[in-house]
């Protein structure tokens, strides 16, 4: 049973990453025991602090929900990299880390001299792990960008939502949450491993392009084999019917405020869950036509299929539905909002998902628990995210060794900034 | 070729849908993926896209995709022959991974506790909607039903439209990717303590990230993010942010936020090409010069003159649309990336084939097939290694294509034992 132990204990870390890509993968290492340093500056702010929500009432570099929530159990270290001071000490800190971790752009990772060949100069065994925008070579390698634009540039925006609209995208910097930092994350372990046996480290390269398109690699597959263009369409898939979210009852509030709205996903994939579906609807005459008896049929008559459905299920309680439909069979779940989520889903809760942390500046914050669930050494997250510089000190004197004397010379000098 | 990463792991792959991506992670970093097939064959087989949309094992895109670089055995765990062989070959593995329903392979007396007793150190790891425990473990989980309690699909879409599923079954590849983190993690601990575990993967945990602030927001203030589709995230039309259409496509902007170059850097390139009309006059000129995150933030806070301004970015709005409208997609990608403009292309898929940076970085990974006779062109590296290379170590198999080499060659069964096994339905 768990004891407390960590897999990653004693795993040191330097995450010189920032917006979502690299910190959320950097947390994931210190939510399994690695140290981890995260190093910012006041002269390169994470944009993130400086993004909404913050806590209620409050401003500063501290109290964002968007950035707290991405950098909890690490140690906050401040560090002007503009300055050669800051550079050397940079340099210092990749000599003490087992795993080195950025997101920034080749250039500037150039021009701070923190690529493999200069990391590895001063620590052989470091594995260093880089995540550039298109890669560190090629046409495209200073091309811009962040989320917002990796959605578009990775295809997600074209493959998602109805034919009849343009291609907004997902509501969300979707690449940036799960797939960027957990391929690099599996990219992280494995080279761990490997440098576990052999004592070799490495350079990993995991490109937000490249990582992006991997989930996507069956519609680029279609073409390179097939020459089809995919394109948006919509929810259906071409194996289920009916596959979509219908409306439930609303909740009380404004009519025409969307956060009010219910809504249930529903999927047949094979006609014994379309028998059950007809049952819980009672059996509905238009439901026992023969043209829906087959996911032929129903496919060939999705759109009038899918009304009635949404006739049926707009005056109903979506989780009742959800309770009733799964009890029969038939796949369905409430399309939940983080309202949802956080307040009514009973099944997140008994699993404890959501962890609740007591910030100095942000107060009691929720924040998404570990990804994933080990029997034997779980993960936790151990404190919350670190103030700006929280750490500085602790991180010079324990792990850089300096005196407090020297300290405070370079706090003065702006290195430590 | 060089070493790879997991070249000493062997994985047996009892995966459905929604765990292929994350044994697929694994065999490209060079574990010896053994995938076990129902005698009939894995079921994802029959699914769409198909190689010149011919039906057949050998031929679904989405499945041959998902099983790069693995080996395949056929076996019916429902049999008790199934299970015994199941069980010795489980004496050779260092992680099973699968996605029944939980409490499944309990039944058959495979649980993790069962497998324990054969190989102690072993690693399981279950993926599955919901995860192993809770009031919703055993709910049936196809894709949609987890991106829709995961919370990511309430985030997407037109507010006239349901909420949008994402395309090509991002639950799945979500669960995917942290399972296989967590498959790594805990070898990482089984290396160094010789302890195996139970590894439980929740696909709506996964997702629940992926939310970006939904979460904190409605924690923090208790304001609901909802779905805004083409509005984006502004309330108000900004000029240079958001979708474009353009002359063959369509682009994504986000000029004028930080990282990238200026607004006037925009009004320079419509110059030079003529297409500026009244932006070079006030009182157009001057907001466009000055259109950046700090001007946003001053007109949300002075309502007096919102009104006019509004009015004004519209008209500029109106005149940067007729200059994009002229131009194609890839030209306003490159040449505005060349200007630091913060331009994107919306890809197609058929951009993505042939996308320079992709190109030359030979992301596409070409896969002899001597099965249908074909070199395929597969979706290449999601990471590349400098000591332990990511590859397609082997074509996807056939059916049970290894049924000998691992039952005869590696675990010892006699062919005639092999004939009759198969000939009794269990293999």
């Amino acid at each position: 049973m768990a004891d407390g132990r960590m897999p990653l204990e004693g795993v040191r870390v330097l995450d010189f990453s920032w917006f979502g890509a690299g910190p959320i993968c950097a947390e994931h290492l210190a939510t399994f025991g690695a140290t981890v340093v995260r190093v910012e500056s006041e002269s390169h702010i994470d944009a993130l602090r400086t993004v909404a929500p913050f806590a209620k009432g409050k401003t500063g570099y501290n109290v964002s929900g968007y950035f707290n929530n991405y950098n909890a159990g690490k140690l906050g270290l401040t560090l002007n990299m503009n300055t050669e001071k800051g550079r050397d000490l940079a340099l210092k800190l990749a000599a003490w880390a087992d795993v080195f971790l950025t997101n920034i752009t080749p250039r500037v990772i150039e021009r701070w001299g923190l690529t493999y060949d200069r990391l590895s100069q001063v620590n052989p065994g470091i594995i260093a792990a880089y995540q550039p925008m298109q890669g560190y070579d090629g046409p495209h390698r200073d091309f811009l960008g962040f989320g917002a634009v990796l959605t578009p540039i990775t295809g997600y925006s074209h493959l998602s939502g109805f034919p009849n609209r343009p291609p907004f995208g997902l509501g969300t910097n979707y690449p940036d949450y799960v797939i960027n930092p957990g391929h690099t994350l599996i990219a992280i372990l494995a080279a761990l491993r490997v440098r576990r046996k052999t004592g070799r480290g490495q350079r990993i390269e995991c490109a937000q392009l490249e990582s992006s398109v991997c989930p996507l690699g069956t519609a680029i597959f279609d073409y390179t084999a097939n020459g089809r263009v995919q394109t948006r369409s919509g929810n259906g898939l071409p194996y289920a019917s009916p596959h979509n979210a219908f409306r439930c009852r609303r909740l009380e509030g404004d009519p025409n405020d969307p956060a009010f709205e219910r809504w249930i996903a529903i999927a047949c994939f094979d006609d014994g869950e379309w028998r059950a579906l007809v049952e819980a609807m009672g059996n509905p005459a238009w439901a026992t036509d023969q043209k829906f008896a087959t996911l032929e049929g129903r496919k060939a008559n999705e759109a009038e299929l899918e009304e009635r459905i949404n006739e049926w299920t707009s005056d109903k309680d979506a989780y009742a539905l959800m309770r009733d439909l799964q009890a029969r069979g038939v796949p369905a779940g409430v399309v939940q909002s983080a309202r949802e989520m956080l307040d009514y889903d009973e099944h997140l809760k008994a699993r404890g998902y959501y962890v609740y942390l007591d910030h100095p500046e942000a107060g009691r914050t929720a924040y998404d628990g570990p990804p994933f669930v080990m029997s034997k050494t779980p993960g936790k997250l151990r404190w919350p995210a670190p103030l700006l510089g929280e750490h500085t000190h602790q991180v010079c004197k324990e792990i850089l060794g300096l005196s407090d004397e020297e300290i405070a010379d370079l706090m003065v000098e702006q290195v430590l900034y | 070729m060089a070493e790879s990463a997991l070249g000493d792991v062997r994985v047996l792959d009892l995966a459905g849908e929604i765990g292929q991506y994350c044994t697929k992670l694994l065999a490209d970093l060079g574990a010896d993926v053994i995938k076990i097939e129902p005698p009939g064959g894995d079921p994802v087989r029959n699914l769409p896209p198909f190689y010149r949309d011919e039906a057949g094992p050998q031929r679904s895109l989405y499945w041959l995709n998902l099983n790069t670089s693995k080996r395949s055995v056929t076996l019916d765990l429902e049999k008790p022959e199934g299970r015994d062989l199941f069980r010795k070959l489980v004496t050779s593995a260092d992680v099973v991974v699968e996605s029944f329903e939980p409490g499944y392979l309990g039944g058959l007396g495979l649980g993790y506790a069962d497998l324990a007793k054969i190989r102690p150190d072993v690693i399981l790891t279950s993926i599955t909607g919901f995860g192993q425990t809770g009031p919703h473990a055993h709910y049936k989980a196809p894709d949609i039903v987890g991106v829709a309690t995961g919370g990511v699909m309430w985030l997407a879409g037109e507010r006239a439209d349901p909420p949008n599923v994402p395309p090509l079954r991002q639950g799945y590849a979500s669960a995917s990717i942290v399972a296989a983190a967590g498959t790594l993690m805990a070898l990482y601990h089984r290396d160094a303590h010789g302890e195996g575990q139970h590894v439980d993967v929740s696909m709506q945990e996964a997702l629940s990230i992926a939310q970006e602030t939904a979460m904190q927001t409605w924690d923090m203030l208790q304001q609901l993010r909802t779905r805004t589709g083409s509005g984006g995230a502004l309330p108000i039309t900004i000029p240079g942010i958001g979708v474009y259409e353009c002359k063959d496509g369509y682009v994504f902007g986000y000029v004028g936020t930080p990282g990238g170059a200026p607004w006037s850097e925009l009004l320079q390139w419509m110059i030079e090409e003529n297409a500026a009309e009244d932006l070079t006059q006030e009182p157009y000129h001057d907001i466009c010069v000055n259109l950046n995150m700090r001007f946003l933030t001053g007109l949300m806070q002075d309502p007096s003159t919102i009104g006019e301004k509004i009015k004004n970015l519209g008209h500029i709005n109106e005149v940067l649309k007729r200059f994009f409208a002229t131009k194609g997609r890839w030209d306003l990608y490159e040449n505005g990336q060349r200007r630091r403009l913060l331009i994107g292309i919306v890809s197609t898929p058929e951009d993505l084939a042939k996308n320079p940076q992709l190109q030359y970085r030979q992301w596409l990974t070409a896969v002899e097939h001597d099965d249908i006779g074909m070199t395929l062109q597969y979706p290449g590296p999601p990471y590349r290694f400098s000591e332990t290379p990511w590859a397609i170590y082997r074509r996807p198999p056939g059916v049970g294509e290894h049924n000998a080499e691992v039952y005869c060659e590696e675990l010892g069964v006699g062919r005639d034992e092999l004939q009759r096994l198969s000939a009794a339905g269990v293999i």
